[in-house]
């Protein structure tokens, strides 16, 4: 039942990265990563109760707090800010970069094997889908060219990370836990302002421009 | 002797049922639009004035045409006889397995996509190259899930498949299964016409697939034709229901499992459809050039069951 819970739940993360490749818009791409943040509080609980563990309990309430709420709030400002168009053409087409992450998950479960079969945590089959998850976030965010679409690559590969320690470690010391977390918060907010720089100076999110010299 | 008359009578109940499903979905899609809509069993009226009408055929048609609405239909009332509808008792029905199933249900859409072309008008020719787009699309779709849904079971005889999921609760909501189920489940409506796909209440010249196949053909052949597209969804959709949540089917041939078998199986129907009816309320059809895209997301949605099917142990 662990297991199946943990699989489940690490399954339908993968699926939100997909939602990403697929759609063509940024509220899609915000509630899918808004939905992935639901789905890593889940596994992380899932984790703490079947490992009696109180603090990954706090991490779920502190996972949904900040990026279930806070950072999908601030991702709607941005938003509204530049207003919704679509992404503008990406590198790799949908069609490829669907493909592209299946064959990703197919070498994360070649990569994993060897670990899966020194491991006997009731996790295990958890880990080659977080490590899927950590290779699609990534292509996401090299074959997308708006900004914003690159700061959610990010942090969906930040998600497949705790995923990746809530799976392989049940858990990483919560001191460890609320650094990463201030981590990525500045992180994000650093890239906010970034974004919103870009905007200013090029009255584009499309990163293309900036391989050109402005003056 | 027991068999017989269970094959007998399934095949019956599926032929029955099969425009009642239709019908419900277009019941259901009218009641959330606000309208009254035409009753769940309109189709069977439908079905019984063309059969009373006269078929015209153009003089240019062969053989072909001719024939095809037969097989269409004959194809998806074979498949409809063994595969698990109300029981599925150990051991092979009649012959036939899950590759068996779908791939007479292509040779039905290939013939369509024949006689699509056959009378040389170019609404036929456009729906026959789009459907053959779509289908060699899916294809490979269905060959992946039936891979993971194989794999799970060790075999792809369908009582095997839904006794290993009665005996195993907890596997059916492995991501293997959901994700098979989610692929099947796309590639059902890419090739039973329904909506992101096709849509199936319009004539709209521009974007029409199966309707522009069989746009020639009228009277008892369009009755035919019509039949086995609505049995054809109809088998879909058991397989859908009975492959992934197979609950509440019989397992034995007896009255009473048989009764609640049947009860399940009808209430399951009618979950699914009316989930396909509410998707279709909310979606839009997809361009044309966008239907890879999907199919595509469906693909790997089935690669990703066989992975965690096969690697993870």
């Amino acid at each position: 039942m662990f297991s199946q819970l943990v699989m489940l739940g690490s399954s339908g993360m993968l699926l939100t990265a997909l939602i990403v490749l697929w759609r063509k818009h940024v509220p899609a791409y915000i509630s899918a990563y808004r939905l992935q943040v639901w789905l890593l509080a889940g596994v992380t609980a899932t984790v703490g109760y079947f490992a009696s563990d109180w603090r990954l309990f706090a991490v779920a309430f502190v996972l949904v707090v900040l990026k279930a709420i806070a950072i999908p709030a601030l991702l709607r400002t941005m938003l509204r800010r530049f207003g919704a168009q679509p992404e503008v053409r990406p590198y790799v087409n949908t069609e490829t970069s669907l493909l592209i992450a299946g064959l990703l998950v197919l070498f994360a479960y070649v990569l994993a094997r060897p670990w899966m079969a020194v491991t006997d945590l009731p996790t295990r089959d958890a880990l080659p889908i977080a490590m899927g998850l950590l290779f699609v976030s990534l292509f996401v965010i090299v074959s997308r060219r708006k900004a914003i679409t690159q700061v959610i690559g990010f942090l969906m590969l930040e998600n497949a990370i705790a995923l990746l320690a809530a799976v392989g470690t049940y858990g990483v010391p919560l001191l460890v836990e609320l650094g990463v977390f201030l981590d990525a918060l500045m992180g994000f907010l650093v890239m906010q302002i970034f974004v919103y720089q870009i905007h200013e100076t090029f009255d584009t999110i499309d990163v293309e421009q900036l391989t050109r010299l402005r003056h | 002797m027991s068999r017989a008359i269970a094959i007998l009578f399934q095949t019956l109940l599926a032929a029955g049922l099969a425009p009642l499903v239709g019908g419900f979905i277009r019941w259901v899609k009218a009641r959330l639009n606000g309208r009254r809509g035409a009753p769940p069993w309109q189709p069977y009226y439908d079905i019984q004035k063309l059969l009373g009408k006269e078929a015209v055929v153009s003089r240019t048609a062969s053989w072909i045409f001719r024939a095809t609405p037969f097989v269409v239909f004959s194809t998806s009332l074979v498949v409809a006889s063994f595969v698990p509808l109300v029981a599925a008792p150990a051991g092979r029905f009649i012959a036939g397995d899950l590759f068996a199933a779908v791939y007479l249900l292509l040779l039905g859409t290939f013939f369509l996509a024949l006689a699509g072309l056959d009378t040389g008008s170019p609404f036929g020719g456009m729906g026959a190259s789009r459907e053959m787009t779509v289908v060699a699309l899916t294809e490979p779709t269905v060959a992946l899930s039936i891979v993971a849904l194989a794999l799970n079971a060790g075999s792809t005889s369908f009582s095997q498949i839904v006794s290993r999921t009665l005996a195993e609760p907890a596997a059916a909501l492995g991501p293997g299964h959901l994700l098979a189920f989610a692929a099947l489940f796309i590639v059902t409506l890419a090739e039973t016409g329904r909506l992101p796909v096709d849509n199936p209440a319009t004539h709209l010249e521009l974007t029409m697939i199966h309707e522009a196949m069989v746009l020639e053909y009228s009277g008892p052949y369009l009755a035919l034709v019509e039949w086995g597209a609505s049995l054809k969804l109809f088998v879909f959709l058991a397989l859908a229901v009975n492959l992934f949540m197979p609950w509440g089917i019989a397992v034995s041939l007896a009255p009473i499992p048989l009764a609640i078998g049947l009860v399940t199986f009808v209430v399951k129907i009618g979950v699914l459809a009316t989930a396909i009816a509410v998707l279709e309320t909310r979606v839009a059809k997809l361009r044309l050039f966008r239907v890879p895209e999907l199919l595509s997301a469906s693909f790997v949605l089935a690669l990703l069951a066989v992975l965690s099917t096969f690697l993870a142990r």
